[in-house]
């Protein structure tokens, strides 16, 4: 009976009707991930779709972040990690070594779980990441920066302190600053690595608000904890399980009739 | 078992009367070790007091037969009658020597640290850490004694006939890198300098570029930062204020400095636009002359010394200063 009123509590907060099939951004195939000697992901498949928001829930651990940080090759930066398959972003081997990072990591950009400005101030925050791929003046840089300001819901809030450390925003503005930053860049995929989980309820709402919004013009990807979350902003979901990809599809399905037992246990809140 | 029981008994029975007594010996306590400390603290102000007291007893027969004069007479000649004594050459090399040394560690103390950090391989990393260490610990003697008979005399064949060559000519830089080349000059002592300070930088640099979020730099990464702009843009300025901190430690060492500088770098109080031509810093004057010094000879090295004092002084206070102005512009 409790798990009959959860199992409908999470539907019912699923008003979307699923929308048609999008063609895919990004396509994985066969993807396993090692830490080392650690097989991590193990023989993912999925697509994202282009301007569509696809969710990564499951318990921690399941390798969901993990998978997120092969989008972008952060996983590049530590010695002893390394992924096997094949990863396409429209024509592109992302897995190609002789990939330029530098460009990967323009097309896609990626929020954290804890806001991470620089350290200096809103306006520079911004105005940096344009500043890494073009040479424009400083009248078309203000205009980028507010552009990029409003676009992550932040505008209004800052624009008669631009000078202001980005530090000193708090933890909700801090997170949109990190957004407004990433889509300032103008990438094509946005990674969301648990991007609400350190924020109150009212910034994580307009975070949420922000990234439907944002579904209009980027392909996204989110990995959340919060399966409310998930079924309010996504299209898509995956479960992962032990780097397992249990079940993918439709949110709505997903939330209302999963087809594995483990992804039905999960939702329903029996372990994870 | 048994015991125990008998001893709490014994206790409860004395409780009253113990309780008073153990209290007050605790209030003796706390009050010796709240003199202790203030002792201990106020001593360091006593200590510094004495110190410049009897700095200025010593040179004040010099201060009132010179006056501040002294600053800027170049002509050091003791055994004149009387003696003619000015502090503009050992002034000069002091400041020029620790420049130079500062020039050349920080760019490269800094730069090791971020190669420890950033990029080096994890294999290498112990071994290079614990060398910078080692370097710290060399004594000055020793760096003295290297500069005299290697670091020197490779100057002089070698580096500085091609510096002078190159310059030879050319306005302003000609005379920084005149000739003739000599194994003790101020170029030399300025870089055993930047070699004994380097691992102060280095050491401290290290240590603060650990503190910033890896999730920060992954951040910087992710928007297709190279390294290098990482570096620039994100872990000097979160760290800059212990950076500072570290490059002000190797700059008070490098004023002070004595036995290498004294050892390399000639001792000459005559000042030459060239920086290959010998030079004398306050310190190496004082260690050199002070042994066989007396009367008004002796008071105008302590005077020197004071000076010495009053230079440190005013470097460390005007970094605070520009650090002060540095957190505000930052907006922290």
């Amino acid at each position: 009976m409790t798990e009959l009123s959860v199992s409908t509590t999470v539907a019912g907060h699923v008003p979307q009707v699923p929308l048609p099939e999008a063609p895919p951004k990004v396509t994985v195939r066969n993807l396993n991930f090692y830490y080392g000697e650690h097989h991590a992901l193990k023989n993912i498949n999925l697509t994202l779709g282009t301007n569509r928001v696809t969710a990564f829930i499951g318990p921690s651990g399941c390798g969901k972040s993990t998978l997120l940080r092969i989008f972008n090759r952060m996983y590049d930066l530590y010695p002893g990690q390394r992924a096997v398959g094949q990863l396409m972003l429209d024509q592109t081997n992302i897995l190609d070594p002789k990939l330029d990072l530098n460009l990967l990591r323009a097309r896609v950009g990626m929020v954290f779980q804890k806001p991470t400005p620089f350290p200096m101030t809103i306006y520079e925050n911004i105005a940096f990441g344009i500043r890494l791929y073009e040479k424009i003046s400083k009248s078309e840089m203000d205009d980028r920066v507010e552009k990029a300001l409003r676009g992550g819901a932040l505008w209004n809030e800052v624009k008669d302190k631009l000078n202001a450390s980005g530090l000193s925003l708090s933890g909700g503005q801090q997170q949109r600053l990190c957004i407004a930053r990433t889509v300032a860049v103008r990438p094509e995929v946005i990674l969301f690595d648990e991007p609400c989980s350190a924020l109150d309820p009212i910034s994580t709402a307009k975070v949420e608000e922000l990234i439907q919004e944002l579904s209009e013009d980027y392909t996204i990807a989110i990995v959340t904890h919060n399966m409310q979350q998930a079924a309010r902003v996504s299209d898509k979901t995956a479960f992962m399980y032990l780097g397992e990809l249990i079940e993918f599809d439709d949110t709505n399905k997903i939330f209302t009739s999963p087809s594995d037992r483990r992804t039905q246990d999960y939702i329903t809140g029996r372990f994870g | 078992m048994a015991d125990m029981a008998v001893q709490g008994d014994v206790m409860e029975a004395a409780g009253p009367y113990d309780r008073a007594k153990a209290l007050s010996a605790f209030k003796l306590g706390d009050l010796t070790f709240y003199w202790i400390t203030r002792v201990s603290a106020i001593s360091v102000l006593l200590i510094l007091g004495g110190i410049i007291l009897s700095l200025i007893v010593g040179a004040w027969p010099a201060m009132k037969e010179y006056g501040f004069a002294f600053l800027w007479t170049q002509r050091w000649a003791p055994s004149a009658d009387p003696p003619v004594l000015g502090a503009l050459g050992p002034i000069y090399g002091t400041l020029i020597t620790s420049i130079i040394a500062m020039l050349i560690a920080i760019p490269v103390g800094i730069g090791i640290a971020v190669f420890l950090t950033e990029l080096c391989p994890q294999m290498l990393r112990r071994p290079i850490g614990i060398a910078i260490e080692l370097l710290a610990g060399i004594p000055s003697i020793i760096y003295g004694m290297w500069g005299f008979f290697v670091l020197g005399p490779f100057l002089a064949n070698t580096f500085q006939p091609f510096m002078i060559r190159i310059f030879e000519g050319v306005p302003v830089l000609g005379a920084v890198f005149a000739g003739p080349p000599s194994y003790l000059s101020l170029f030399n002592a300025a870089l055993i300098l930047a070699i004994m300070v380097l691992p102060f930088i280095t050491a401290i640099s290290v240590d603060v570029f650990k503190t910033v979020p890896s999730v920060l730099k992954e951040a910087a990464y992710g928007m297709g930062c190279t390294t290098w702009e990482v570096v620039r843009n994100v872990v000097i300025p979160y760290t800059r204020v212990g950076v500072i901190g570290g490059i002000m430690l190797a700059l008070g060492r490098a004023l002070g400095e004595t036995m290498a500088v004294t050892f390399i770098i000639g001792n000459s109080f005559r000042i030459s636009s060239s920086i290959f031509a010998p030079g004398t810093t306050i310190s190496a004057a004082i260690a050199s002359e002070f042994a066989e010094s007396d009367g008004l000879h002796q008071s105008g090295l302590i005077l020197l010394g004071l000076l010495l004092f009053v230079l440190t002084f005013f470097v460390l206070a005007g970094a605070r200063l520009m650090l002060m102005r540095l957190e505000k512009k930052a907006g922290k």
